[in-house]
């Protein structure tokens, strides 16, 4: 007899038949079944999930209300919460993120809705090139592509400053990385070339699907270019434009690689973000977990609330 | 129902960005007393993890292949302990270790300096070597007594010191000749100079169209350097005698950032408020737009490291010391050590005190791996490594001027944001420099209760 037909339960080997999981399976309706087949495929996904996102999420809430470095671990309820509004560098901080956010989205936007509508119609080679070319500062590393940026901003060996010095635009080295004036624009333009990868493909993607029956009968109606555009090709990418502005929003709030690596958040706190200054109170010294795991929930909850926003208005349009 | 969905789905990953840490905290532990008794130590069986800073020179210019001759030279003495080395970058290793500490898988020795081993130490995550220090008979046979200082948080000592070296300043040689200004720097003796030679030679090559000392504020990559170029300047302290207080807004200090500023308006010093000393340093030695004739952070390690650079910009740079109101400077130093994590497994804690013994005071691997650092020995008894060099006999000199070591008072490692910070702040003018001194003490002294 094949052991494979036979389990092990309680010790001893029964058969297939006289297995409880077996027999209560068995009992189950069809629709029943389906059920617990589909959970049953989904447990390994559901393992990782609640592994490496529900426990962390449930760790990160709970200890955000303790004192918790290196040396102690005490319950100090919302303490942590109450000390971070009264907090400059965090309110400073949280201040540049929305500006960061509110600046670099609706640019990110714009820009590939207009490269894209350019793009969508030229030739097959045309349009792979550019896709080719506005993707390429997202699949470079984030280090690779900041070390060129700080190259090129250094104040005293960088291009940048050689250019506008050579052609007499500037007289002394401008600090683009630390000066407070210039420091968060340089950001956002590094934000904005890594960023509008994405949605010119994804664009250009929607834009190819629309029914071009409807546009082809507008214009024979008399419809200019702004016409269509505006009532039949925006309505027409809208749960595109959704999907873009939710998820470019959610990466602008948890910039950090290129704050981290090109102002650790100076000068004096200027583009220090939420998610940067979470780094630097968990793994500076003195390694404040409690502290910086309250900052990210605050920040989770910022961004469901924008998330909130930029769904109800554009509810109308999606549906 | 979907939609809300997708929110939940929102909040959660975004939480989960950031909450990553476990739970387990310092005063879960507790060292490891037990003693493991093997009549030959060297039949030890165990299995160890090494995590070094690129500290030594590298071999073929592979980095961990000098660390991996390392192990194997170890293995011929303990051939049952075996070591794994992992080398880690001084950018993201003090955030890997921390991570280690609190996953529980930190490794068993780590190469570094007293800055952090202290505060790990504090912690209670490494093992006392106050047992090692006495048996090797380092106390009796230490260069310099400020360096097991530096290895001790007053009563226990935490790390195994190796080698030490003083941190200077240079100057373009090449630059100063061309210029016939030579003449101006210290070049004789200690190469010791006041604040107004230095600030008389600064002009005078400001004149000729040269980049002065560049105050880098971007970031703690060097800070010490900033730290000790400025307070001497003015013979200011940072701290007070006992190392209990942070001073700089004592008339001393508040003129010391008097004139740093000063320097950076009318040009003669050169600010990067969004660079560190690896970019100074970058501009010193391979100066491409622009030619800087000095830079406030040098040593012999540096020195050699930044050599092949030198030659290619055909610069000849030589150390001096930094300049201070009375000629008597007060210099930060560099000290390589080891610590030994309390893993809780005695085994692995004997053969990681074997490891270091062996690496840090063997015969032949000893005085081999000082040379490998380019520092100089902490121990008298191996002697002058580096006789007939006179650029090194230089460096060997400054150890009189040695100031006091503050890498490990508490909390020293959240005052440097505060160092860097108000440096930034005062030079783009958020604050002026007294403001930049007491915003600097009121939140470096808040550090000291940690």
């Amino acid at each position: 007899m094949s052991p494979r037909l036979f389990l092990k339960f309680k010790g001893a080997y029964m058969s297939k038949k006289d297995n409880p999981i077996m027999s209560w399976y068995k009992k189950l309706s069809i629709s029943q079944r389906q059920t617990v087949t589909a959970y049953l495929f989904l447990l390994p996904a559901l393992i990782f999930f609640f592994t490496f996102v529900v426990t962390p999420i449930l760790s990160g809430l709970f200890t955000s209300l303790f004192d918790y470095t290196t040396k102690k671990f005490e319950f100090i309820g919302f303490g942590n919460y109450v000390k971070l509004f009264s907090n400059t560098i965090f309110l400073k901080s949280l201040k540049n993120t929305v500006k960061l956010v509110v600046i670099s989205v609706p640019i990110i936007v714009l820009f590939s809705l207009f490269a894209s509508v350019v793009l969508y119609q030229k030739n097959a080679v045309v349009r792979s090139v550019f896709r080719g070319i506005f993707y390429l500062p997202v699949v470079t590393g984030t280090v690779a592509v900041v070390v060129v940026w700080k190259w090129m901003f250094d104040p005293y060996n960088g291009v940048l400053n050689y250019v506008l010095m050579k052609a007499n635009l500037i007289s002394e080295q401008i600090q683009w990385l630390g000066d407070k004036r210039f420091a968060m624009w340089a950001i956002i333009i590094i934000l904005i070339t890594t960023s509008v990868g994405q949605p010119i493909i994804l664009y250009i993607a929607a834009l190819g699907n629309l029914d071009t029956s409807q546009i082809e009968a507008a214009k024979i109606d008399g419809a200019n270019e702004w016409q269509v555009f505006r009532h039949i090709k925006w309505p027409g990418i809208m749960p595109t434009t959704l999907y873009v502005v939710v998820i470019t929003t959610i990466n602008t709030f948890q910039c950090f690689s290129l704050i981290q690596l090109l102002t650790s958040g100076g000068p004096n706190y200027n583009t220090s973000t939420i998610m940067y200054l979470v780094y630097e109170t968990a793994f500076k010294s003195p390694y404040r977990f409690g502290y910086a795991n309250a900052m990210g929930v605050v920040l989770a909850i910022i961004i469901g609330l924008f998330s909130l926003i930029q769904f109800k208005l554009f509810q109308s349009d999606t549906e | 129902m979907k939609k809300f969905f997708v929110l939940l789905m929102t909040l959660i990953m975004s939480i989960s960005l950031v909450a990553c840490s476990s739970g387990s905290s310092a005063t879960d532990s507790t060292p490891t007393d037990e003693v493991v008794d093997v009549e030959d130590i060297t039949t030890l069986e165990a299995e160890i993890t090494w995590w070094a800073f690129p500290t030594f020179t590298t071999v073929d210019g592979v980095s961990g292949k000098y660390e991996e001759s390392l192990v194997a030279a170890f293995n011929e003495k303990y051939p049952n302990i075996k070591v794994n080395v992992e080398m880690i970058d001084f950018t993201n290793g003090p955030e890997k270790i921390v991570t280690a500490i609190q996953g529980n898988t930190a490794p068993d020795v780590l190469f570094d300096a007293p800055g952090r081993i202290i505060d790990y130490g504090r912690s209670g995550y490494l093992v006392s070597l106050n047992d090692l220090v006495e048996e090797t008979g380092l106390l009796e046979d230490i260069a310099n007594p400020n360096i097991l200082e530096a290895s001790s948080d007053g009563e226990t000592y935490w790390m195994y010191p190796t080698s030490a070296a003083p941190f200077v300043m240079a100057v373009n040689k090449t630059a100063l000749e061309k210029e016939g200004l030579f003449d101006l720097v210290p070049s004789e003796g200690d190469r010791t100079w006041t604040t107004d030679e230095f600030i008389e030679l600064s002009k005078k090559m400001q004149e000729a169209g040269y980049y002065g000392v560049e105050i880098f504020a971007g970031g703690q990559g060097g800070d010490q350097g900033t730290r000790a170029f400025i307070t001497n300047l003015t013979n200011a302290n940072l701290m007070n005698a006992d190392l209990s207080e942070y001073t700089l807004s004592e008339a001393a200090g508040v003129e010391a950032l008097t004139l740093i500023n000063d320097g950076v308006k009318a040009g003669w010093l050169a600010a990067n408020t969004g660079g560190v000393a690896n970019d100074a340093l970058e501009h010193f030695t391979t100066p491409t737009n622009s030619t800087f004739w000095a830079v406030a952070l040098w040593s012999p390690n540096l020195h050699s490291a930044r050599q092949e650079e030198l030659d290619a910009s055909n610069i000849e740079a030589i150390a001096v010391t930094l300049p201070s109101k009375d000629g008597s400077p007060k210099l930060e130093y560099l000290v390589n050590g080891y610590a030994i994590f309390d893993n809780k497994d005695a085994t692995k804690i004997a053969a990681a005190k074997e490891f270091v013994k062996f690496l840090s005071d063997d015969e032949v691997i000893g005085k081999q791996n000082v040379l490998a650092t380019n520092c100089f020995p902490v121990r008298t008894s191996f002697g002058d490594l580096y006789e007939g060099d006179e650029n090194m006999s230089y460096y060997a000199s400054l150890t009189k001027y040695y100031g006091a070591y503050y890498n490990t008072v508490n909390g020293f490692g959240s005052m440097r944001p505060f160092w860097w910070g108000s440096l930034q702040a005062m030079i783009i003018d958020d604050m002026n420099p007294e403001e930049a001194a007491v915003y600097f003490d009121e939140n470096a002294n808040l550090t000291l209760d940690e």
